[in-house]
């Protein structure tokens, strides 16, 4: 008959059906959705761009071998965890940083952060987020030295957004509505490589309102990987669709961040309340990978809906706060950082069993 | 159209596959030739020893306590030995083993259809008794509402759904005799949307008897076959928290053997079994005979197109893993699958991320990587505190984990672990 | 088993890796290792002396007001420490700032004192302390290498004659890792050092045990 009794199944435990991604599938989603994003940073800032993120990623696949392998005894390389968060580690440093840095940074995200806690699933803190805020700290000369997209190869100039918002903060200029005027002003840089490129880019941000559309494109001096907030954002439509980002998250990231941004943004600038500038903010910086990629790290996020809201709501909050009066022109990664913190206390609200409601 | 109902949280909606054998109809099983009878291992539980004979529909013993309903012999025949068995979930019993003699005398006689209506309550309940069906002498007239579980537990099986195409009218005479007993104020039968045949059939066989019950389509997710999660959507979340006691629950299995024990006077000796996954040739929904050896029915139905990857006793969410074919058949075994390396998909298990999908699918609004995780730490009263004790082990939380982390396994030791208290 | 008294302090019963005992000079001041040195020197001079006055002044005091007794005791010698630094090493106390005060409060200081005055030998109480204080400044000279070193880039000593006193670490002078010359890193490091010592003990434990039974 086919089955006779020498043949005997191990007694594997219910359920037997699965549905679903695994780990790594979700892993490798989320690195195919972030390809976009720095395929174009890479466009945009050269050679240099692509060997940071070369780099970063295979500094955090080696640590992650060695590191696993040592204490471990196991290879998890194939959760390919080490590969995304080299990927996101790279795509947060500026272009022109020294190599040493992606890989200290890589280093550090991997056996400090991730490791030493216990692995995968086991760190309170983002690791690429924390190990950017490492590199920030340990390195901050060369990592604010900035690089104007579509420059020849040894022309270092140009400011980030923040960076001008930030300095206008400090030193008023008459007359400035908003932030989004420096940047028109600052929009030319010198060095620049003609090309089709260049033109498809010009082509590109005239769609939008001034300045807004080379924000969006990413056509501004920044880290390699934030800049385009549009690849982002088309990556992640996929990930929300197969609900491997939880939408609570970047929502109420977002969403807080943009209300405090329009309502209290126009206050540093004398132009009032209601007034700010909710566009700018949302499209300068490192916000958009942070609140898509970052904060929704299920590792380093809440379990449960109400936690998660109040989550993104404390991110957004805090980045506003950092951002209008922080000493950094970023505030992204420190706010990511001090939310993860609260993460154990956000977790025990919200959601009981059925029948203990039913006692109440 | 209003859209179907349905409970309120978690759930999944696992690949219907009722497909496979969903068109065949009830087929009697092989009589096979030697049929193991689970009693319980109390003294006076055992009305047989080795050496007798039994008739057909005798009783053997008990499966409970000594006023608990009585099992009956399946087939007639001989008893060879009275001794300890493996039973499809793994468990121990004392069983009553009998070898096929003598003549059919139940089955084989056609009897007239008793007049059910003229019996008394009482005679209604005793004669339901005495046929191994259910003991209802305890249940009170007057529930607040009946309900019938027109859902199939678990994905795969087919057996309600022919049941409904094919016995209807047996089935909403069963209902009708359930009714006068428990003389509920309201009759709600669930059914899933997508079972238009066995929608149909039920309508028109209900209408016929006028009898004054709701079917209720309603959308199909598991584990809505489950009690809780069932009531939740037939009658609401707020009007069940209202009324905890008053609603009486059965299912379709049960309905029919009401209607066999009352109508036709036959006590309890066979019941549906659906056959089915895709390492089995030839699928089907077979009428088997209590005590029948597992393997029998796989043979029946062609044997295995290829080696199965899991053997399950059950469905393929709660199903136990068999790891040979000598299981014997019990009244609660609905189905066997045999589950092709395919359809179970296997990967390695990997550390829990945290992303929180086992609690959105937990139907009980419970944490399962919260509790597994103190499990794993041995902290029993976290664990509890986070739900452990009403975990139904229905298997969601471990479907959709991409960790692929045997959860239910892992709250089933914790459950055993517990130290009492 | 008698505990070895000296040893012990070095090792087993180390008071900042084991005892985690003196954290805060123990994270402001091994950002140098001149700091570390001096500070050591500090707390074993000040645990020496507060242990030998305190055994020889138990009979004396009643046993209420002791601890009362060896704070003022001990605030006294770290003021005789002080400004004897003030006098001879005075750049070394000018870096060590309010940290070498602060020593009157110590925990580990204050700590010994209550529970060594109690025991029945001097000579064994002088090697505890000696154990406990060399202990200290050991650990404190290892976060501080590493921190000074991969944090500034440079290894500060004392100047002896011709030698500044400072050592440039080639490359990495230019571009340290600053975060770990903050109290972020010096505490990083504590943790990775605690580990480290937890785990050779447990290592060493085991082999007793292996060779005992």
């Amino acid at each position: 008959m086919g089955y006779g009794p020498g043949s005997a199944l191990r007694p594997f435990p219910a359920p037997h059906l699965h549905e679903g991604p695994t780990t790594a599938g979700m892993m490798f989603s989320v690195v195919l959705c972030l390809l976009p994003a720095g395929i174009w940073g890479v466009l945009l800032f050269g050679q240099r761009a692509l060997h940071v993120l070369l780099v970063s990623v295979g500094a955090s696949l080696l640590t992650e071998l060695a590191v696993s392998g040592l204490f471990l005894r196991r290879f998890t390389l194939a959760d390919g965890s080490a590969l995304l968060t080299g990927l996101l580690l790279g795509y947060s440093l500026p272009p022109a940083v020294p190599l040493f840095i992606p890989a200290a940074a890589s280093f550090f995200a991997i056996a400090v952060i991730k490791q030493s806690f216990g692995g995968l699933g086991r760190n309170w803190l983002n690791p690429a987020l924390g190990a950017r805020v490492f590199v920030m700290f340990s390195w901050t000369g060369p990592m604010t030295r900035w690089q104007a997209p579509l420059a020849a190869a040894d022309v270092l100039s140009g400011a980030t957004p923040l960076g001008l918002a930030k300095e206008a903060l400090s030193h008023p200029v008459p007359g400035l509505r908003g932030p989004i005027e420096l940047l028109l002003a600052g929009l030319r840089p010198s060095g620049l490589r003609a090309g089709p490129l260049s033109d498809l880019l010009q082509r590109l941000g005239r769609l939008a309102p001034a300045g807004y559309g080379q924000m969006a494109l990413g056509n501004v001096a920044g880290c390699i990987g934030e800049g385009s907030a549009l690849l982002l954002a088309l990556g992640s439509i996929y990930l929300f669709v197969k609900k491997i980002i939880a939408w609570e998250i970047p929502a109420a990231y977002l969403g807080s961040f943009g209300l405090l941004a329009w309502a209290f943004g126009g206050l540093p600038f004398g132009a009032g309340l209601f007034r700010g500038d909710a566009a700018f903010h949302l499209l300068a910086g490192g916000l958009a990978l942070g609140a898509l990629y970052m904060a929704a790290d299920p590792v380093t996020s809440p379990l449960k809906r109400p936690g998660r809201l109040i989550f993104g709501l404390g991110c957004g909050a805090l980045t506003f706060l950092l951002r209008t009066w922080g000493s950094q022109p970023e505030g992204v990664a420190l706010a990511v950082v001090l939310m993860n913190m609260f993460v154990p206390l956000l977790n025990r609200i919200g959601g009981r069993p059925i029948s203990r409601e039913a006692e109440q | 159209m209003r859209q179907a109902r349905t409970f309120p949280r978690g759930g999944i909606v696992p690949p219907d596959r009722t497909a496979l054998s969903a068109g065949i109809p009830i087929r009697n099983a092989c009589v096979p030739a030697e049929v193991v009878i689970p009693v319980g291992r109390q003294p006076g539980q055992c009305l047989v020893r080795p050496g007798d004979t039994v008739s057909e529909g005798m009783a053997v013993g008990r499966a409970g306590g000594p006023d608990s309903i009585s099992v009956h012999a399946s087939i007639p025949g001989r008893v060879r030995e009275v001794g300890e068995r493996i039973l499809a979930d793994g468990s121990r019993s004392l069983a009553v083993v009998i070898d096929l003699q003598g003549e059919f005398t139940v089955s084989a006689r056609a009897r007239p259809p008793v007049e059910w209506e003229t019996l008394s309550v009482p005679e209604l309940r005793e004669r339901i008794r005495e046929h191994g069906v259910a003991d209802l002498s305890a249940a009170q007239a007057g529930a607040g509402c009946l309900v019938v579980n027109g859902v199939e537990r678990e994905p795969y099986i087919s057996a309600g759904q022919r049941l409904m195409i094919e016995h209807a009218p047996e089935l909403i005479t069963g209902l009708q005799i359930l009714r006068r007993i428990l003389e509920p104020a309201e009759v709600v039968f669930g059914v899933e949307e997508g079972r238009c045949e066995a929608l149909e059939s039920l309508g028109r066989a209900a209408e016929a008897a006028a009898l004054d019950c709701r079917i209720e389509p309603l959308q199909p997710r598991y584990p809505q076959g489950a009690e809780r999660p069932l009531l939740e959507a037939l009658l609401g979340r707020s009007r069940l928290r209202s009324k905890t006691a008053g609603t009486a629950v059965t299912d379709l299995a049960s309905l029919y053997s009401i209607y066999e024990a009352v109508v036709l006077d036959k006590p309890l000796l066979e019941r549906i079994v659906t056959v089915t996954g895709l390492a089995v040739r030839r699928p089907a929904n077979l009428k088997v005979r209590l005590g029948t050896r597992v393997g029998n029915l796989f043979e029946e139905c062609g044997g295995f197109s290829e080696p199965p990857a899991r053997l399950l006793a059950g469905g393929p969410m709660m199903g136990s893993c068999q790891s040979g074919l000598e299981a014997p058949v019990t009244r609660e075994l609905e189905g066997l699958v045999a589950l092709s390396r395919s359809e179970i998909g296997r990967a390695a298990e990997t550390p829990c991320i945290g992303c929180g999908r086992c609690a959105s699918a937990c139907p009980w609004g419970l944490m399962p990587g919260e509790i597994y995780k103190a499990l794993e730490h041995r902290l029993f009263a976290e664990a509890e505190a986070a739900g452990l004790t009403e975990c139904t082990e229905c298997g969601c939380c471990a479907y959709v984990c991409p960790a692929r982390i045997p959860l239910v396994a892992g709250m089933r030791q914790g459950k055993s672990r517990a130290p009492e208290g | 088993m008698k505990e070895r008294a000296f040893i012990g302090g070095l090792a087993r019963q180390n008071p900042l890796l084991v005892y985690l005992l003196g954290l805060c000079p123990a994270l402001a001041v091994s950002d140098l290792v001149s700091k570390a040195l001096g500070l050591g020197a500090g707390v074993i001079l000040v645990l020496l002396a507060a242990v030998a006055a305190a055994r020889l002044l138990r009979p004396v005091i009643p046993e209420r007001l002791q601890p009362i007794a060896w704070l003022v005791l001990v605030a006294a010698l770290v003021s005789l420490v002080d400004l004897a630094m003030q006098a001879y090493l005075p750049a070394l106390r000018q870096q060590l700032g309010v940290y070498l005060q602060l020593l009157a409060v110590n925990c580990l200081i204050l700590g010994l004192v209550e529970r060594l005055a109690r025991s029945r030998s001097l000579s064994r109480c002088l090697r505890l302390a000696a154990g406990q204080g060399a202990g200290f400044t050991l650990a404190l000279l290892l976060i501080a290498l590493v921190r000074e070193v991969l944090g500034s880039g440079t290894i500060t000593l004392f100047p002896l004659g011709s030698f500044g006193g400072v050592i440039r670490v080639p490359g990495l002078s230019l571009y340290p890792v600053r975060v770990l010359s903050l109290a972020a890193g010096a505490l990083l490091l504590l943790g990775y050092l605690a580990a480290l010592a937890g785990r050779l003990m447990a290592r060493g434990r085991k082999a007793e045990q292996r060779s005992a039974g």
